[in-house]
């Protein structure tokens, strides 16, 4: 059951000379050979709030083990935008378009993802979110 | 301004219906439709377990970039603790009362991306002290 991820970088003109970086990897749990068995599957929400959500919580059974996380900012309006956190730590703006994939290891159980609209406004329209986490042995389910 | 692309495309059969994501997007100054202008590329041999800041707010002179770091290894059990804050020293503070929050973990053969604010220095500490490789690229 494997997951892989691709991700290409390609210029013509932003060097001298095109750019262009291919990378794949599979995921596998934390420091082996073994594929990541658990996923969210993918996931789309509408965000209408300039105030930090909760997008993925943390979970102390997670802290170390492999994670992999995939958002996507699905907004149209190349000024719509929204900010991304780890815990209380920003880490930066998913523009219209926008995606980003990185690990996870929740190392403590405030390592909560947060998403916020920041400059959303009730005549902007919601911004459409979609994300999935893939991830090893953590009971991510709020009530189990 | 030059026109540069991300796209990821992500393929699993962890669920009995397989799913498959992807999106290519073109990579823009902050809430604009202008595209970058800057690029760094780097390759950095790291031959310590010490934390130490990867790529500090000040090599980039916006506040917005885009951020792709990759871990070369071939061995499964070489890994990058990925962390984003100030880096002091030995320490994991950047103001005393601030610790760097750890994004994740790059094992052999991983990579990320992800949009940076240039709030705070991206650092990296090594599994291992026998020359580890890390490359990453900054947009902006």
């Amino acid at each position: 059951m494997a997951t892989t991820a691709t991700i290409t970088l390609a210029s013509a003109d932003i060097a001298g000379d095109p750019v262009n970086v291919s990378k794949t990897s599979t995921c596998t749990k934390a420091g082996t050979t073994a594929d990541l068995d658990q996923t969210t599957g993918l996931n789309r929400v509408h965000l209408r709030s300039t105030t930090q959500k909760v997008l993925i919580g943390a979970n102390a059974e997670g802290n170390d083990l492999a994670g992999k996380v995939y958002i996507v900012n699905k907004a149209t309006d190349p000024t719509l935008y929204i900010s991304v956190a780890i815990a209380a730590q920003s880490i930066g703006k998913l523009y219209a378009g926008d995606f980003m994939f990185i690990p996870w290891s929740q190392t403590d159980v405030s390592a909560d993802l947060k998403v916020a609209a920041t400059n959303w406004t009730a005549s902007t329209g919601d911004i459409p979110v979609e994300y999935a986490l893939f991830h090893e042995d953590t009971d991510l389910l709020t009530d189990a | 301004m030059a026109t540069t692309t991300a796209a990821i495309s992500i393929a699993s059969d962890i669920t009995d219906d397989s799913l498959g994501v992807s999106n290519t997007s073109t990579l823009y100054t902050a809430g604009t439709t202008t595209g970058l202008s800057t690029m760094t590329s780097v390759t950095k041999v790291l031959a310590s377990t010490n934390q130490v800041d990867l790529i500090t707010t000040g090599s980039v002179s916006t506040t917005h970039a885009y951020v792709y770091i990759n871990n070369p290894s071939t061995d499964h059990t070489e890994y990058f603790h990925i962390h984003i804050g100030n880096n002091v020293g030995s320490g994991t503070y950047d103001d005393g009362t601030l610790p760097t929050e750890e994004i994740g973990t790059l094992y052999g053969g991983d990579w990320m991306w992800m949009p940076w604010d240039v709030d705070d220095d991206i650092c990296i500490t090594p599994s291992v002290a026998t020359d580890m490789t890390v490359e990453y690229q900054v947009f902006s």
